[in-house]
């Protein structure tokens, strides 16, 4: 933020020249700072309490390694020689994060291509509702670990079979948020565009559209959470690459340091991908800060 | 250009209970009149606006605009809103061009007039602002700028001022008499604010509640050009104590 420069040459700290003030001691730099380390925190705290409660490099009689066992798998994992080396995994770390971050990305991507037009069509339109709304509802329960089995049917073991399952996880939240989005749009901003002689479809594209973009970044959020829940589900079952196939592929010879190593790299891409969306909406929508920054 | 006939309109919104908002309206407007709709809430003044707009449909009778049964809203009749309407996500300039946008108009054709519409009401530093980023009345001015910009043959103009301060709502009525002077558009506006009725229009109509009535029409013959010291002119005082006593308002003590 840039609010930082004049409330500083009010303060003592910033006495000395201008240039010299790095960004840490300004509010907003020490509020993110503290913001960083208060995440960091609780982390920390249950990774040195794991450490300390380990004996012999594991937990709960040999079933669970301690977090410097861990961290010594991951780096294999990450940084190993691949081909002739004795562990299965050395080195394939990378290339099995790239393998499901791709997956996710079709199936999100193609997610939102269909959730948001049919979320801004059941929104928007009554015929569209009526004609969509109850079968989206109807599917919406079905668990993604339920359309397993047709997924491996139709689509065998292929990469398909798990863009299909992400895609559709996604699909719910998207196009339920969209929809909830386009049916609130303001009505006195549907009459001022009428008014100024728009049509349906300028309607649709230029304030409906806009207006729902709120709900349709909440769908986002929540969309891209259940597209890594279903890409390691696919991956377990479905296909034979990928953070999830590692993952339950270590679990069957033990592997436990490479199982929480799998573990915690999901989460940090779920972190990420989420902080990237969210940077997106930031950007997307000033409108909507600036309102609730000020009200 | 811009005459309005109300003939013998009704509106009824059916429900659970049907409303009447609206019974047996007969009204003419003639080019370039300012007419103001005076009434307490729920008379149905803003569905008479509302049904002028195009924004809903007689029940009955004849509601005609240059002559043409009004079906659907447009851009001959400009509305103003009461808390202005602007789309959050455009600023105001997108905002103040979007309806000669969306009707297709050259970009050449509107960019001038835009611009000297900006300048009159007074905002053109701030052009690039988004609408929160102003007050209530600057964006009041936002509101009636791109209504402008479509060249409309009537203005509606649906209790603009109300939301705002009395300061701000001066200025405002003092902006739009300056304009209303210069351009001559037909106008109808919607208020219940007495003193804002009798400084700006040619007549009132005073409407009755439940269902919704012209209970009487006074013409305004106050001199023109008016600002807003003519609120302080014997005259109007006069025209005020008598529609005061017409609508019944007491004081209490």
């Amino acid at each position: 933020m840039s609010i930082s420069t004049e409330r500083i040459a009010s303060k003592p700290v910033a006495s000395r020249a201008p240039g010299l003030v790095s960004p840490i001691f300004s509010p907003a730099g020490r509020r993110a700072l503290r913001q960083a380390l208060l995440a960091v925190v609780l982390p920390a705290m249950v990774i040195v309490a794991w450490q300390i409660a380990g004996r012999d490099g594991s937990l709960f009689g040999g079933v669970l390694p301690t977090p410097d066992r861990v961290w010594q798998a991951w780096k294999i994992w990450a940084f190993g020689t691949t081909g002739l080396s004795l562990n299965p995994y050395s080195g394939t770390w990378l290339a099995n994060l790239l393998f499901s971050a791709d997956r996710v990305g079709k199936g999100f991507v193609s997610a939102i291509l269909v959730a948001v037009p049919v979320g801004l069509a059941i929104g928007w339109n009554r015929i569209a509702s009526g004609a969509l709304d109850p079968t989206v509802q109807l599917l919406r329960p079905i668990p993604i670990t339920a359309w397993l089995p047709f997924s491996i049917a139709v689509f065998g073991i292929r990469d398909m079979g798990a863009v299909f399952l992400i895609a559709l996880g996604a699909f719910y939240p998207i196009v339920v948020n969209t929809a909830q989005g386009a049916r609130d749009v303001e009505r006195n901003l549907i009459r001022a565009a009428m008014m100024m002689g728009a049509g349906r479809w300028t309607i649709l594209r230029r304030v409906v559209l806009p207006a729902s973009l709120p709900s349709i970044f909440t769908g986002l959020r929540i969309g891209l959470g259940i597209a890594w829940t279903a890409v390691i589900v696919a991956e377990m079952v479905a296909v034979k690459s990928g953070l999830g196939y590692v993952l339950w592929d270590a679990y069957y010879v033990g592997r436990m340091d490479v199982v929480i190593a799998d573990m915690a790299t999901i989460g940090l891409l779920g972190l990420i991908s989420d902080r990237v969306i969210l940077l997106i909406e930031r950007w997307v929508l000033t409108w909507r800060r600036l309102q609730s920054f000020q009200s | 250009m811009g005459t309005i006939t109300f003939e013998n309109v009704s509106k009824t919104f059916s429900g659970q209970t049907e409303v009447r908002a609206l019974d047996g309206i007969s009204l003419t407007i003639g080019e370039g009149e300012f007419v103001a709709l005076l009434g307490p809430s729920g008379c149905g003044k803003s569905t008479l606006l509302n049904l002028l707009a195009g924004f809903e449909n007689t029940t009955e009778g004849t509601l005609l605009f240059d002559g043409k049964t009004v079906t659907r809203p447009g851009p001959d009749r400009g509305v103003v809103f009461q808390e202005a309407a602007l789309f959050p996500w455009l600023n105001v300039w997108q905002n103040v061009v979007f309806g000669p946008q969306v009707q297709g108009v050259a970009r050449a054709d509107y960019e001038s007039k835009a611009r000297n519409l900006l300048k009159l009401v007074g905002l053109e530093a701030f052009a690039e602002a988004l609408p929160v980023q102003l007050s209530g009345g600057m964006r009041q001015r936002v509101g009636i700028a791109r209504v402008l910009a479509m060249s409309p043959r009537a203005l509606l103009m649906d209790e603009p001022f109300g939301a705002l301060d009395a300061q701000t709502r001066l200025s405002m009525q003092q902006l739009l008499l300056d304009v209303w002077q210069s351009l001559g558009t037909t106008v109808l506006f919607v208020t219940h604010d007495i003193d804002e009725a009798i400084l700006l229009s040619d007549r009132i109509c005073v409407m009755s509640a439940r269902p919704g009535r012209i209970m009487r029409t006074i013409p305004i013959a106050l001199p023109r050009p008016r600002s807003i010291l003519s609120l302080t002119s014997p005259e109007f005082v006069a025209y005020k104590a008598a529609i005061m006593s017409d609508m019944k308002v007491e004081t209490i003590s």
